[in-house]
C-alpha cells in the first residue's frame, strides 16, 4: 500500500511545525507572564542605537524613528554574515566554533539566567545562589555542547535550539512597539535579497558550503527523520569492510571512522522511509541493503548533495521516484543575536532515489564529478551543528523572528496571537511548498511575516473592536 | 534472525580480537536515538568523555549520559566497554543530585531560622533586588 504523498510530506511538515509552535507557545507564555503590556523598559539593544522611542513622541517621529533603527540593525546584519562568509571561505572553522559557542553560552546563561531570575522574583520561589549558579552553568555548558561540539540524544538537541530561540526572541520582544515591527519587515526584506540574489551573503554561504560538503556552523534546527524499522542491528565491523554491494554499509563506515559527528542515519534510518513500503516489510540489514541497491543503481545523475540533508520522498520503492525536498534555514548567530533566516532546498534529481545527505561518501565520489563540485575526503573535517542529514532544516533565525512576531502580538491581546500563529503557520507551508516547486534556496522569512503583520494590524484595528463590541453587547460570543 | 547468525559467523572468522559491541553479537542500538545515533567505538569514545568531562561540576551532563544510553542502562548484559561509563555517571548523577537538592531543600524550609542573617544574603530574590538595575 503506498504512501500517498500527504502521508510523508505532511510528517515533515508537522516535524518542523510542531518545534516552531512549542517556541512561539513558550515565549507567548514567557511574555504573558512577566510582560504582559509590554512595559518593561527595553534593556539598550543593538536595535536601538539610533532612536529611542518614547511613548510621547508624534506618528511621524516614531515612525522615522523605527526605520532608522531597523536600517541600521539590518546593516549591521549584512556586515557580521559577509564576515561570516569570510571567516568560513578562509576556512577558520576553529574561530568561528569558539564565537558560536561563546555566544550560545551567553545566551543560555546570561538571558535564561536573566529570564530565570525574573520567574524567581515572580513566584518568590526561595532559591539559593549556589544551587542556582549550579544548574544555571550546567545547562548552559550541556546547551553548549549539545549544539555545537557533541553528538547528544536528538530532542535534547533539537530542545535546546528551541530554548536558545525562545530566550533570543523574548529578548527581542523588549524592543519598543513600531521598532519592533518595522524591524521585523526590514528583516523579511533583507532575507528575499540576501538568499535569492546571486551576491547576497547568505546565498554565498550557502554556495560555499555545497561546493566543500561541509556544514555551515551555525544554529539550525534539524527536524528528526523517523526511523520506522526498528529491527536493525548495527552493522557489524565485519559487514563494514564488505564489498561495493553494500555501499550505504561502507558509508557508515566511513561515518564511524570520523571522529566527530558523524551522521550515520541517512540509509538505514531513511530507507524504509524513503522507500516508503519496501523496507518497512523488510526488518534485516540485507534486505534494506537491497532495497538501497535498487535505489542507488540508478542512473546515477546528480545527487546534489549538500549542505542539507536531503530528504528522500518517494511513493513507490524502486522507480518512480519524487524530488527530494529539504529545507536549510539558517542562522548565523551573533552577540546580540543578529539573525539571517534563509530557507534551502537541495533536491535529488528524480532518477536517482536515493537519500542522501553529506553522508553520500561514496555516492558522492562517484557521482560527484556531475555535479561538477569538487571532491573532497574531509575526514578532518567537524562537522558543526547537528549532523544529522536527510531531515528539514530549519535556522534559528526563523524560529527568533516568528516567535518576536507572535510575542509582540500578545502583549496586545491574545486574539492577535491566535491570528498571528495562524498567519505564520500558513506562511511556512506555503514557504515549504513554494520550496518543493522551485527547489532552490528560498527565504523562509517574507511570507510568513508579511502575512503575521497583516493578521496583526487586521486583528487588532478591524476584529478587535467588531469582537469586543459584541461580545459585550451580547449579541455573538 | 538470520541476519544474526550471518553476522556471528562473519566475526569469528578472523575479526580483530578488539572487542565491540557487535562482536558479542549484540542486536541493539546502544543510544536511544536508534539507528540515528552513534555506535560502536564512536559511542564508547561518547561515553568515556561524558564521563569524565562531568567532573568538571557537571551533573547534568552525566544525567544525559545515562539518557542517552538507556537501552546499555537497561540491560544488565550489554556493552561490558559502554556500560561501565554509564553506569558511573549514573550513581554521580545520583549522589551530586542528592546532595544538591538535599542542600536547596535545607535552604528553602530551614530559611532564616536555620541560617541565621546568611540566608538573605544567599537568597536570589534578595540578590537580585539589591541589583536591580541589572536584572532589569
Amino acid at each position: 500500500m503506498e504512501k500517498g504523498i500527504l502521508d510523508v510530506v505532511g510528517g515533515e511538515i508537522v516535524g518542523i511545525v510542531t518545534p516552531v509552535s512549542i517556541c512561539m507557545f513558550l515565549v507567548v507564555t514567557l511574555v504573558h507572564i512577566l510582560d504582559p503590556r509590554g512595559e518593561d523598559a527595553p534593556v539598550s539593544n543593538i536595535a536601538m542605537m539610533v532612536y529611542n522611542e518614547q511613548a510621547s513622541d508624534s506618528f511621524s517621529e516614531k515612525l522615522g524613528g523605527a526605520l532608522l533603527n531597523a536600517i541600521v540593525f539590518v546593516v549591521i546584519v549584512t556586515l557580521v554574515t559577509f564576515m561570516l562568509v569570510a571567516l568560513f571561505y578562509y576556512r577558520c572553522t576553529r574561530c568561528l566554533r569558539v564565537y558560536m559557542g561563546i555566544s550560545a553560552f551567553t545566551v543560555l546563561a546570561w538571558m535564561g539566567g536573566i529570564v530565570a531570575v525574573q520567574i524567581i522574583k515572580l513566584y518568590s520561589i526561595p532559591i539559593d545562589v549556589i544551587t542556582f549558579l549550579i544548574c544555571t552553568i550546567n545547562f548552559a555548558s550541556v546547551g553548549v555542547a549539545a549544539v555545537f561540539f557533541c553528538r547528544m540524544p536528538i530532542m535534547v538537541t533539537q530542545g535546546y535550539l528551541i530554548v536558545i530561540g525562545m530566550l533570543v526572541a523574548f529578548w527581542f520582544t523588549k524592543l519598543p512597539e513600531w521598532t519592533t515591527w518595522v524591524l521585523l519587515l526590514a528583516m523579511a526584506a533583507y532575507d528575499v535579497v540576501a538568499v535569492l540574489t546571486p551576491r547576497g551573503p547568505l546565498n554565498l554561504l550557502v554556495e560555499l558550503a555545497i561546493e566543500r560538503d561541509e556544514d555551515i556552523p551555525a544554529l539550525i534546527y534539524e527536524a528528526r527523520p523517523t526511523v520506522s524499522g526498528r529491527m536493525q542491528m548495527p552493522p557489524s565491523p565485519a559487514q563494514m569492510g564488505s564489498d561495493a554491494e553494500r555501499p550505504r554499509v561502507r558509508r557508515w563506515n566511513r561515518r564511524a571512522s570520523r571522529s566527530s559527528n558523524p551522521s550515520p542515519d541517512t540509509e538505514l534510518g531513511e530507507s524504509p522511509m524513503s522507500s516508503g513500503n519496501a523496507s518497512q516489510r523488510d526488518s534485516t540489514l540485507t534486505a534494506a541493503v537491497d532495497d538501497s541497491q535498487n535505489l542507488i543503481t540508478g542512473p546515477p545523475t546528480e545527487p546534489e548533495v549538500g549542505i542539507i540533508g536531503s530528504r528522500l520522498i518517494s511513493s513507490t520503492g524502486e522507480g518512480g521516484a519524487l524530488h527530494a525536498v529539504s529545507i536549510i534555514l539558517h542562522e548565523n548567530s551573533h552577540m546580540d543575536d543578529d539573525t539571517v533566516p534563509l530557507v534551502q532546498q537541495q533536491t535529488n534529481s528524480p532518477s536517482s532515489p536515493a537519500t542522501l545527505g553529506r553522508s553520500e561518501a561514496e555516492f558522492d565520489h562517484r557521482s560527484r564529478p556531475m555535479n561538477g563540485a569538487t571532491q573532497h575526503s574531509e575526514d578532518g573535517d567537524e562537522e558543526t551543528g547537528i549532523g544529522l542529514s536527510g531531515a528539514i532544516k530549519l535556522g534559528l533565525g526563523d524560529f527568533v523572528f516568528y516567535s518576536v512576531l507572535v510575542g509582540r502580538a500578545a502583549m496586545y491581546d491574545l486574539m492577535t496571537v491566535y491570528a498571528c500563529y495562524l498567519a505564520i503557520v500558513a506562511g511556512l507551508g506555503a514557504t515549504l511548498i513554494l520550496l518543493a516547486v522551485w527547489q532552490r534556496a528560498l527565504p523562509a522569512l517574507p511570507i510568513s511575516i508579511s502575512l503575521g503583520v497583516i493578521f496583526y494590524f487586521l486583528a487588532r484595528l478591524v476584529m478587535d473592536p467588531f469582537v469586543l463590541d459584541m461580545s459585550t453587547n451580547l449579541v455573538f460570543f | 534472525m538470520a541476519e544474526v547468525e550471518v553476522n556471528r559467523r562473519d566475526m569469528e572468522a578472523g575479526e580483530s580480537p578488539a572487542l565491540t559491541s557487535a562482536a558479542l553479537g549484540l542486536h541493539y542500538w546502544p543510544t536511544i536515538d536508534g539507528p540515528l545515533g552513534v555506535y560502536h567505538e564512536e559511542a564508547v569514545n561518547l561515553a568515556k568523555s561524558f564521563y569524565y568531562v562531568g567532573f568538571l561540576c557537571l551533573p547534568w551532563l552525566w544525567f544525559i549520559n545515562c539518557l542517552y544510553f538507556l537501552p546499555v542502562l537497561r540491560n544488565s548484559r550489554s556493552d561490558p566497554l559502554i556500560r561501565p561509563y554509564v553506569v558511573k555517571s549514573g550513581i554521580g548523577f545520583l549522589v551530586c543530585g542528592s546532595l544538591l537538592l538535599s542542600w536547596a531543600l535545607t535552604f528553602a524550609y530551614g530559611g532564616e531560622g536555620l541560617l541565621g542573617p546568611s540566608w538573605k544574603h544567599l537568597a536570589v530574590y534578595d540578590i537580585a533586588n539589591k541589583y536591580q538595575q541589572i536584572f532589569t
